[in-house]
């Protein structure tokens, strides 16, 4: 049977220009520019979003702290291999509630070699779940998007579901209704 | 401003009004029913803005009538017929397949990206400066409809039919929003408005080109319907009155009613 799913797209947005990446979610989409348009749609409903990435899911190399910890082995077996070399990006997840977000680069030769450079060069980082993608699998939106992208999600506060009483009305009915109740 | 002069402004912000008012109740009826997820998020977001920019212009039109904003806009929207209407005809068409959908957002989207550049330099500066901030959002508008139209032109075969289709049925009606009226004529004297004429071939000079790199037959020269086709504003097809009847309904009900 043939998978006519679109494949998935990562979302990584950035709140503030000094803030690092973070994962917001994944979108599906034909390709990476309906993504970058899909990940907007999805995931900037609200202000605070100064850049957006989408890498294709499928091209994220990851291992949890506990594979890591299973197979001590296969980290030290890594060894680089003496061909050409590319920039990978780094993200990890530090807490469970946390998102992944982003840590750094490093050049290595393929995506686990990524990893291990990655391990060295953070070693003050204690991520549960490490990512390592190559840069060039980015599409990123540029500082032009900005204003016609993520700028008008600002003055659309009837997007915000703090805008939306109706829970709280709803509390407060409710709770009017067990006062009256009382005998 | 001279009574005259008034009236034509506020029926020329009443027809841009109409046009985004009717168009965005339409795309909202993909709510739910888009093809995928993301773009039924997106394709809502649209809709939603192209609401927004209608309740944009019947603010003008109410302060320029003098009259209470809110007030003025939920008259206009709720208790007009269709008659009253001056929306064109292409954005009350029914949504029909997702190709027609995208086309006519898309057609739309440069009309009004090319007219919204051109009454950024209004004399009359409310219009200019509300134009410069619809101006923003229409620049994502226009992006993504024409993600839409490359990939659908240039898809399958299927896909090429139904827009190649979709394009023969909406430029029948293309032309008529630019087909200027006298009142049209006194605002562009007065510096307010563009010239209707030039729109149309601004427009065109866009998005032919555009759409002979997705693989489609865009309409020969300019003149797409033909002098003796002129639509008037105040003429709608009978899928108006059904919108209009869904649109309208609640409000009707009880038009005391405080929301």
């Amino acid at each position: 049977m043939t998978d006519t799913q679109w494949p998935r797209y990562m979302v990584l947005h950035q709140e503030q220009d000094n803030k690092p990446h973070q994962h917001a979610g994944t979108v599906h989409a034909p390709d990476a520019e309906m993504a970058l348009l899909n990940a907007r749609d999805v995931f900037v409903r609200r202000p605070d979003c100064v850049s957006l990435w989408v890498v294709r899911a499928d091209l994220i190399f990851t291992r949890t702290q506990e594979e890591l910890a299973l197979h001590p082995d296969w980290l030290g077996n890594i060894q680089a291999a003496g061909v050409p070399t590319e920039i990978y990006y780094v993200f990890a997840k530090r807490t469970q509630k946390g998102q992944f977000s982003h840590v750094g680069e490093v050049e290595a030769e393929n995506p686990a070699h990524a990893l291990k450079m990655a391990l060295q060069q953070y070693p003050a980082v204690d991520g549960l779940v490490w990512w390592v993608f190559p840069a060039k699998a980015v599409l990123k939106s540029t500082p032009d998007d900005i204003e016609a992208m993520f700028a008008p999600a600002a003055v659309k506060d009837f997007r915000d579901q703090a805008n939306f009483h109706a829970l709280s009305v709803l509390r407060k009915l409710m709770r009017k209704q067990e006062t009256s109740n009382e005998p | 401003m001279n009574p005259e002069l008034k009236q034509a402004l506020v029926d020329y912000l009443l027809a841009m009004a109409d046009d985004e008012l009717i168009l965005g109740h339409r795309n909202s009826e993909w709510c739910g029913h888009a093809p995928i997820l993301e773009e039924d998020i997106a394709f809502a977001n649209i809709a939603l803005d192209e609401i927004g920019h209608a309740i944009v212009w019947y603010e003008l039109a109410a302060d320029v009538l003098g009259e209470e904003r809110d007030t003025y806009a939920n008259r206009m929207v709720y208790f007009r017929d269709a008659p009253d209407y001056r929306n064109a005809q292409m954005v009350e068409l029914p949504k029909g397949d997702w190709a027609f959908t995208m086309l006519r957002q898309y057609l739309f989207d440069q009309f009004e990206m090319v007219r919204l550049e051109k009454l950024t330099q209004s004399s009359y500066t409310p219009l200019a400066e509300a134009a410069a901030k619809i101006c923003t959002e229409e620049i994502y508008h226009l992006r993504h409809t024409q993600a839409w139209v490359r990939r659908l032109g240039l898809g399958t075969e299927e896909s090429n039919r139904r827009m190649q289709t979709a394009l023969n049925e909406l430029m029948r009606y293309y032309e008529q929003l630019f087909s200027p009226s006298l009142a049209d004529t006194l605002l562009f004297e007065a510096n307010i408005v563009p010239f209707q004429t030039e729109l149309m071939v601004h427009t065109l000079e866009l998005i032919v080109p555009f759409l002979v790199e997705a693989n489609l037959i865009p309409p020969r020269g300019s003149n797409f319907v033909g002098p003796n086709d002129v639509i008037y504003r105040h003429e709608h097809t009978e899928h108006l009155n059904d919108l209009l009847s869904n649109l309208q309904q609640v409000a009707r009900l009880d038009p005391m009613a405080k929301w």
